[in-house]
């Protein structure tokens, strides 16, 4: 062989063609592996990755970061949206009832709340699933649920429909299982999440007995003529791909003393929301005098979210 | 092993001649997909306005009965007395189907007197800016119920510093006074669901056989 022979030439042509070669291969190999990262979608900026945990921020630094976002949200959508956080009111402690006996099953409260939330409109992300179930005598057959019924088959007089959304537990088992701990109970009982700090593991998603949580499995997408500028930075602010959401009873809204989007949308009353330490709030007249109940109490994951059962 | 062998040996280098070749294909291929394709987001579809604006039962219904306040017009010459049996009137109110179970007498609403008024229990009148009160002669239960509100919808203020941050919708927003059964049609399309989710429904029984 050439190569035993001159052992000390420096580069023949054979060896220059394989080098080249393999060269060549493993820059078209490592490329095709990291291919998926330059078509990603959304690479959030270097700010976003080195802030810190929600909990950990200073006054000063969330003003920052939200007057960031504003114009992050300024210079994607075009709107002028305001970023707030309120915090947990004091000794309030929210509750939701919903009255199964009233619900029609018009599902304005899942697009109200898509829009109040500004979830993505496609791939769509909602919130609220409403279970249509056959009532049965004076029951409900479970077996005959369904949660992707055509419009036409609302309204039904045989049916229930039962909206189901974060029940916002007192004993959360989505807040059990975050390994990064982006997701926490707040005061006043609202489970909420850092979209920053989400690292989009997606066990909260698995380990809710509710099938609340939602992953935003492609960038969000929400026209910007129908962005909600009013926005809460726990909340409704544009969240990122590969990060989980879930609904918060609307915190910027409940937090500064209004009722939530799905309930003022409702046109039957059927959703009640309040604070079950005011012994006046509807809420707590409804849990005091109706017969409400819990899905899936067994699990113990105490919801703050009431069925009631009456007309 | 053959392969190998004709690669490294021989004269004719067959391997690296179509090695060499793919490569530089491939790797150029990267490089014009990753520069060409500027995936432009696709502009989502806004919803659409209708589901997701509040609205009442008989909320344009209502807009439309121009005529409550105005009952004057032809009753203030009303001459002969009334008929108190009347379920069904003849020419004028002909379009009032009453459709109110054992209250079928439109006097048990109506003032006698005073069209533009409803009858109260001691036969004075309600105006209509307190239909409730009408409504509560007999309801009264679910009269207590909305006044506590935990019987149709309030808007606004959960947290009420004045009543005037509130809405609260009277029984006629939602109850048609003459056919009170609750009607509501306007129904919004069901989910799209993500394909990721797509198996689950998948394993449940398609929906044209459960309507069968
Ligand atoms: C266009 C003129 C007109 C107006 C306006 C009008 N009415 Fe009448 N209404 C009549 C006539 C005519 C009758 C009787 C004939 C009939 O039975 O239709 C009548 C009958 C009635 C009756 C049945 C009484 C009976 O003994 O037959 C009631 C109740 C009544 N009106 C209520 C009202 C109320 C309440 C209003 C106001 C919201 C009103 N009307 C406005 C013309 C009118
Ligand atoms: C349950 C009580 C009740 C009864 C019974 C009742 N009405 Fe009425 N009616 C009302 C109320 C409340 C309104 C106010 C308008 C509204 O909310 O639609 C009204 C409105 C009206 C109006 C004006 C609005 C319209 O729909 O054109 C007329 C006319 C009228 N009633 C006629 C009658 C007649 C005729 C009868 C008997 C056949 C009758 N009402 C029975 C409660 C009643
Ligand atoms: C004079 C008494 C009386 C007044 C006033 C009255 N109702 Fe009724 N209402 C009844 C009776 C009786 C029934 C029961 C009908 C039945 O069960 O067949 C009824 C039934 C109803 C129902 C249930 C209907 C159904 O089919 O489910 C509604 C809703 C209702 N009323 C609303 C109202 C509203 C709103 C008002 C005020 C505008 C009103 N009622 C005023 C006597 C009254
Ligand atoms: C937000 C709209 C809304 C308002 C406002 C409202 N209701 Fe209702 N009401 C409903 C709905 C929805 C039902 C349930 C109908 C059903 O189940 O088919 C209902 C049911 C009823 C029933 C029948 C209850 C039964 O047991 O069958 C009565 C009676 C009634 N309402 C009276 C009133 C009275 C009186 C007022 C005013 C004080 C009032 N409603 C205000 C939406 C409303």
């Amino acid at each position: 062989m050439e190569k035993g022979q001159k052992p000390d030439r420096k580069l023949n042509r054979r060896d220059f063609i394989a080098g080249m070669a393999v060269t060549l291969a493993a820059a078209g190999a490592g490329a095709a592996a990291l291919s998926p990262l330059i078509r990603a979608e959304e690479i959030p900026p270097l700010e976003d990755v080195l802030q810190k945990h929600y909990q950990r921020l200073t006054p000063e630094e969330k003003k920052a970061i939200f007057a960031r976002l504003e114009k992050r949200i300024l210079a994607t959508h075009g709107v002028q949206a305001t970023i707030r956080d309120p915090q947990p009111l004091e000794n309030a402690h929210f509750a939701y009832a919903l009255n199964i006996g009233r619900c029609i099953g018009c599902r304005k409260c899942v697009y109200a709340c898509m829009k109040e939330n500004n979830l993505s409109r496609d791939p769509q992300i909602q919130y609220i699933r409403v279970l249509k179930m056959k009532k049965q005598g004076h029951g409900i057959d479970l077996e005959s649920a369904v949660h992707d019924y055509p419009q036409e088959e609302a309204g039904d007089k045989n049916y229930y429909y039962m909206p189901v959304q974060c029940q916002q537990c007192e004993n959360p088992p989505c807040v059990k299982v975050c390994p990064v701990k982006a997701t926490w109970r707040e005061e006043d009982g609202i489970v909420v999440i850092d979209y920053n700090w989400c690292i989009g593991c997606r066990y909260c998603q698995a380990a809710c007995p509710y099938h609340a949580r939602r992953f935003n499995f492609a960038k969000p997408r929400v026209p910007g003529a129908e962005l909600n500028p009013n926005m809460g930075y726990l909340s409704n602010r544009p969240r990122f791909m590969g990060v989980m959401e879930k609904c918060t009873f609307c915190l910027h809204r409940t937090r500064t003393g209004r009722y939530p989007a799905c309930l003022e949308v409702c046109p039957t009353g059927a959703r009640k929301f309040g604070d079950m330490s005011d012994p006046d709030s509807e809420i707590r007249r409804i849990v005091d005098k109706e017969r409400v109940y819990v899905l899936k109490q067994d699990l113990g994951t105490v919801p703050r979210f009431y069925y009631v059962f009456a007309k | 092993m053959n392969n190998s062998a004709a690669g490294s040996s021989g004269d004719k280098n067959w391997g690296l001649v179509l090695v060499v070749p793919a490569c530089a294909v491939l790797f150029i291929l990267f490089v014009v997909f990753t520069l060409a394709t500027s995936d432009e987001p696709t502009v989502a579809q806004p919803l659409e306005p209708s589901w997701f604006t509040p609205t009442t039962a008989r909320g344009e219904d209502l807009q439309n009965k121009v005529m409550v306040g105005s009952c004057y017009l032809c009753h203030a010459y009303w001459t002969g007395l009334p008929d108190p049996d009347v379920v069904r009137p003849q020419f004028a109110h002909s379009a009032i189907q009453l459709d109110h179970g054992a209250n079928d007498r439109c006097y048990n609403c109506h003032l006698i007197q005073d069209r533009n008024k409803y009858t109260a229990n001691d036969g004075s009148g309600i105006m209509h800016t307190n239909v409730e009160q009408l409504c509560a002669r007999c309801h009264g239960l679910i009269y207590n119920d909305w006044v506590a509100g935990t019987h149709g919808v309030q808007r606004g203020q959960w947290m009420t510093p004045t009543a005037f941050e509130r809405q609260n919708f009277k029984c006629t927003h939602c109850h048609d006074p003459h056919a009170p059964a609750f009607k509501f049609e306007k129904y919004t399309p069901p989910p799209v669901w993500p394909e990721q989710i797509e198996r689950q429904r998948a394993e449940a029984p398609p929906p044209s056989e459960k309507t069968e």
